[in-house]
């Protein structure tokens, strides 16, 4: 009898969440994902961190006309495209007017597609994938760089700047860094770099003595890491120079993290990283700086890109004067502002333009060390 | 509830007290050797919370105080099985797809997306049903069958534009044929060598689907699936068939349901006849059932093969649902995920393992509103799930006990 | 050449590790016939309490002045906490379960491992944990062949814990009421030996080593983070397999063809396949000995 009443009350728990539905209150609502948890827990969080600092900014300001509160409902994707496609239905559930997300290009890609069933605006701040803003998803807009802009930039840097003949290019198997290195590839034989050798490592590694010992043999001038993660990426310096690899490492965006350094230390210096450019002195970056850090500590790499995305959406919103996706995205072609990360302009397909320049991680900090226009900076 | 519970309730609570007072330390401390117990303690209260209430739930019934309440309980509830009896089970199947009929008319967009999902893995759940719960094989790469199935149809739809309706039996019977293969040689081992092989083949396929990427272009996965259409009857001139898309998440469900209900009548099928009773003498005792007469090779692999064919069918409904497949779909987490279904479910009985799925679906984005502690809670909830019912929610009546499985 | 031995040695130090993680699982395995996916948890929670313990002393200067007294300390009070911590969950999630179906323990040892991993990411963040690992940066060259102080440190340590845990095994009493009550409980315990304290001590050994295992892992690689425990657990559980699950000499030897065999894939063919033919070699390996390489027939017990 006892596992019959048991089983019941199974069954009732499963029932209470259909029981609850939306709440009504006068609440902007708009929605973040990333992953939460997970192995790229730290970058979701960045990016919900970001947005929550944006909303602050926002309601600081005097808020929207009409609400009284903004609200965040922050989604987990794990990185996980099915979590992905089920959080973003929970997001068109609570009825939300944007999202700024996601994080892992594969997760963005079919949430995005979900969202734009129901006409919501989607702003990623940190997926590079070609195809996020080339489907021709209406409402799909972009605020950091494309990998296919990332490349060519790193590729030109790597020749111009450090003078590059020959490189051997290692990605870590995710549709974002796989395609950066394919990117880098074809840049490279486009402008006469000699490719000695291309592999891959999985996710999840932490070993990679066999790739790097290769690398040492093969002797290339450049070591190019594009990884989806930072935490790779300061595992994989740290035993680079410990094996006493002589090339240059030269890596990707996600290096572009506060982490990356702490956990490298010693090994971090030297390593270059292309990343798009920030003014750090404008005043828009310093309010963001000042804000951010107070609460929510070291800023991360995508936090800023999802600050940015937060605030043209809320700008445009209210400028618009309503939640109307159509209106909205007028609105939005329409901005044309000093962001904190970068000049918000979005051009026709969603994106907003990419501005890479390479750094030079020097005593513990990244320092702009090239940039397309002007070279290596002195 | 746990058997021995008299005897294992006091060294389980010291033992608890142990566990959380050695993971005190460890949570709370940060490398510069501040401490911080913020978040520990929230972890710590909740845990207590949920060991408090077990306790006194525990100790009222114990003590007779919830007499009260269980007595007319339990009486209406032999009654209401003793009224249970009387129509006959497929009366109640049919009750129960009534209720699922009518659900997407009651409820919105997630909760839709949400039972699509259950029905999904009520598929994967069911289809390893058979060769866990029925051919008695512990299989730990069963996702990949799945996988094949996805990819199946992903190909065919975006490279040749065959129909979902067309690629739904070409994926099963690719997935079974895949079986078959990794069956083959594999199905000699016993036990947890079983597992550790099929764990292997499972990450194997996995990887090549990642790094094969001339076929399933790796990573980035595949893009633009075509969902299910269907044929309308149209009546505007005349008479014709009109091909129309499923884009409508409401109409998906009613394809998921369907295909749940073919997999629940095929397995329930299956477990009665005289392959379903093979499969039970194998799960039983290998040796005795092939003494026999029973065939035990040829029919671990049918069952294997089966398990991987219902998978394929809920793969390629998967493709078709997401629009989108990539190998991050197909990890190893998945398999144990499916494996918790039907273990949890109660191993080789139908109605446990659509709980079972119903649960461990519904459970994380139950804990959805904890945020981070989701997982936590998940991880906790199945532990306690297993201490109070080991034998799974709804254990199937035909399953024997071995005498060696009883000693102390 | 040059290229090879570098390998070899990448191979050695990477089968070390595996070997110290799988005999926790073929220890607990021999006695009880779980496969305790937790075990890769308490890997993790070593290589935090490592990482906590050596902060502190770097933090008050000790590290400089007495490195080697401080490295000891922090492997002996890690490897105390973690077989403490594994005699707790066994206590707690596996003792009630001793008479059910393994299924049901198994699937409680996943849940064990979703729990720790969890509460590990909630408390201690996200982030990798930085190891304050300077000291031992550094190594002697020969040629093109470099030999990291970490490494020779690794491989030394490594054979010294395996050939404590031998004795322990084989030559003393413990060992032997441990190989008792692997054989047979009912036996063992009419010969007064108390399973139960057996099992808790085999839980503790087991998970002692792969604390230990979990401090080498983040002086080696620089960092540690949450997740770390689940793809080194796979991995080892797979080399337990492949030398034949229970016995120990056979977990050794599993670790070391794993982690060659990864190594070697990974530096002569390619870096994205290695895990295939690791996985390869262990379906092979058991396709012409269905029992491992060292092990001996488990009767059919249901799963």
């Amino acid at each position: 009898m006892k596992k019959r009443v048991l089983s019941m009350m199974v069954m009732g728990l499963i029932l209470v969440p259909f029981l609850f539905g939306p709440v009504s209150a006068k609440t902007l609502r708009i929605g973040s994902m990333g992953p939460l948890t997970g192995p790229y827990a730290a970058d979701g969080n960045d990016i919900k961190n970001g947005v929550l600092a944006a909303i602050k900014v926002i309601e600081d300001e005097g808020g929207i006309p009409g609400y009284d509160t903004i609200q965040l409902f922050p989604q987990d994707t794990a990185c996980d495209p099915k979590q992905a496609v089920a959080s973003a239905n929970k997001l068109i559930n609570l009825e939300v007017v944007g999202v700024i997300g996601a994080y892992c290009s594969s997760s963005t890609i079919p949430a995005s597609a979900t969202l734009a069933e129901e006409d919501i605006i989607v702003i990623t701040p940190a997926s590079t994938h070609q195809d996020v803003t080339d489907r021709g998803l209406p409402y799909v807009f972009r605020m950091c760089g494309r990998d296919d802009a990332q490349a060519p930039a790193a590729v030109k840097f790597m020749k111009e700047a450090l003078g590059a003949k020959t490189i051997f290019i290692l990605d870590d198997k995710t549709t974002y860094s796989q395609g950066l290195a394919d990117g880098v590839a074809k840049a490279s034989e486009a402008m006469g770099i000699e490719i000695v050798g291309r592999d891959h490592v999985n996710q999840g590694d932490k070993d990679f003595s066999a790739v790097l010992t290769m690398a040492k043999t093969k002797g290339a001038d450049i070591f190019y890491m594009s990884l989806q993660n930072h935490s790779t990426g300061s595992i994989m310096a740290i035993q680079a120079r410990r094996m006493g690899l002589k090339a240059k490492i030269v890596s990707n965006d996600a290096m572009f993290h506060p982490n990356f350094m702490k956990v490298a230390k010693q090994a971090a210096e030297g390593i270059y990283v292309t990343y798009g450019y920030t003014d750090k002195t404008t005043d828009a970056y310093k309010k963001y700086e000042k804000i951010f850090t107070a609460k929510y500590g070291e800023i991360g790499a995508y936090a800023t890109y999802a600050y940015d995305g937060a605030i043209a959406l809320l700008k445009s919103i209210k400028a618009a004067g309503s939640t109307d996706p159509e209106r909205v995205k007028a609105e939005m072609m329409k901005l044309d502002y000093d962001g904190a990360s970068k000049h918000v302009k979005f051009e026709k397909n969603g994106d907003s333009g990419s501005s890479y320049i390479a750094f030079q991680v020097k005593n513990g900090d990244y320092v702009p060390y090239w940039t397309p226009a002007q070279g290596v900076l002195k | 509830m746990i058997h021995e519970f008299k005897k294992v309730w006091k060294p389980y609570t010291l033992g608890l007290l142990w566990v959380l007072g050695l993971l005190w330390p460890l949570l709370g401390i940060h490398p510069d050797g501040t401490l911080s117990f913020e978040r520990t303690l929230i972890v710590w209260l909740y845990l207590l919370v949920v060991s408090f209430v077990c306790l006194i739930l525990y100790l009222m019934n114990k003590s007779g105080h919830l007499e009260l309440m269980k007595n007319p309980l339990s009486a209406a509830w032999s009654k209401g099985a003793v009224a249970a009896k009387v129509p006959p089970v497929w009366g109640w199947f049919l009750v129960g797809l009534m209720l699922a009929m009518l659900f997407p008319l009651f409820t919105g967009r997630y909760h839709q997306d949400v039972a699509i999902n259950v029905l999904i893995y009520v598929c994967l759940g069911l289809g390893l049903n058979v060769v866990v719960g029925l051919a008695g094989m512990l299989d730990l790469g069963y996702i990949a069958f799945y996988g094949v199935g996805a990819y199946t149809y992903a190909l065919f739809n975006i490279h040749y534009g065959i129909p979902f309706w067309v690629c739904l039996p070409v994926s099963g019977a690719l997935a079974l044929v895949v079986a078959c293969i990794v069956g083959y040689p594999t199905l000699r081992m016993r036990g947890d060598y079983l597992a550790i092989v099929t764990l292997g083949f499972g990450e194997i396929i996995r990887i090549i689907l990642n790094n094969w990427m001339t076929l399933t272009n790796g990573p980035n996965g595949i893009m633009g699936i075509n969902r299910p259409g269907i044929f309308f009857p149209s009546f505007a001139d005349g008479f014709s068939w009109e091909h129309l898309w499923l884009k409508k998440l409401w109409l998906l469900y009613y394809v998921a349901l369907g295909l749940a209900v073919v997999t629940i009548l095929c397995v329930h099928r299956l477990n009665f006849s005289r392959v379903g009773r093979a499969w039970e003498s194998i799960r039983e005792d290998e040796t005795a059932a092939e003494l026999m007469g029973v065939n035990t090779f040829i029919y671990k692999l049918l069952a294997y093969a089966m398990g991987g064919m219902f998978a394929g069918f809920a793969g390629a409904f998967f493709a078709a649902r997401m629009k989108f497949v990539s190998p991050e779909s197909f990890t190893f987490l998945e398999s144990a995920m499916v494996l918790c279904m039907v273990v949890l479910g109660g191993m080789g009985s139908i109605p446990g393992i659509i709980l079972g799925a119903a649960a461990l679906i519904v459970l994380p984005e139950l804990f959805r509103e904890f945020e981070l502690y989701r997982m936590l809670a998940f991880g906790s909830v199945m532990v306690l799930m297993m201490l109070f019912r080991p034998e799974g929610l709804l254990p199937a009546k035909r399953l024997g006990t071995r005498s060696e499985e009883r000693e102390g | 050449m040059d290229y090879f031995i570098q390998q070899l040695i990448n191979g050695i130090t990477l089968g070390g590790i595996y070997a110290l993680i799988a005999l926790g699982y073929t220890m607990v395995y021999g006695v009880i016939q779980l496969i305790n996916f937790a075990h890769g948890e308490f890997f993790a929670a070593g290589g935090y309490v490592g990482v906590i313990l050596l902060s502190y002393f770097a933090g008050r200067g000790l590290m400089e002045t007495h490195p080697w007294i401080c490295l000891g300390m922090s492997f002996m009070l890690t490897m105390g906490y973690c077989a403490f911590l594994a005699m707790g969950v066994e206590k707690v999630a596996y003792l009630p379960l001793r008479n059910q179906s393994r299924l049901a323990a198994l699937l409680s040892a996943l849940g064990v491992s979703i729990f720790l991993s969890n509460a590990l990411m909630l408390t201690q963040g996200v982030f990798d944990k930085p190891y304050p690992g300077e000291l031992f940066n550094g190594g002697w060259e020969f040629g093109l062949v470099t030999i990291s102080y970490l490494q020779v440190m690794i491989v030394t340590m490594t054979i010294v814990l395996l050939v404590s845990l031998n004795i322990l095994v084989f030559k003393t009493k413990m060992g032997m009421a441990m190989r008792a009550t692997a054989q047979d409980k009912t036996m063992s315990a009419l010969v007064a030996i108390g399973s139960n304290r057996i099992i808790s001590l085999t839980f503790a050994i087991g998970a002692g080593l792969a604390a230990a295992a979990g401090i080498m892992v983040g002086l080696y690689y620089g960092s540690v983070r949450y997740d770390m425990g689940f793809v080194p657990g796979i991995k080892a559980f797979s080399a337990a397999v492949l030398g034949g699950i229970g016995n120990i000499t056979g977990a050794m030897l599993g670790g070391l063809i794993i982690g060659m065999v990864e190594i070697f894939g990974a530096g002569y063919i390619s870096g994205q396949y290695k895990d295939v033919f690791a996985f390869i070699i262990l379906i092979a390996v058991l396709y012409f000995k269905p029992t491992g390489i060292m092990g001996v027939n488990v009767d059919d017990t249901r799963v």
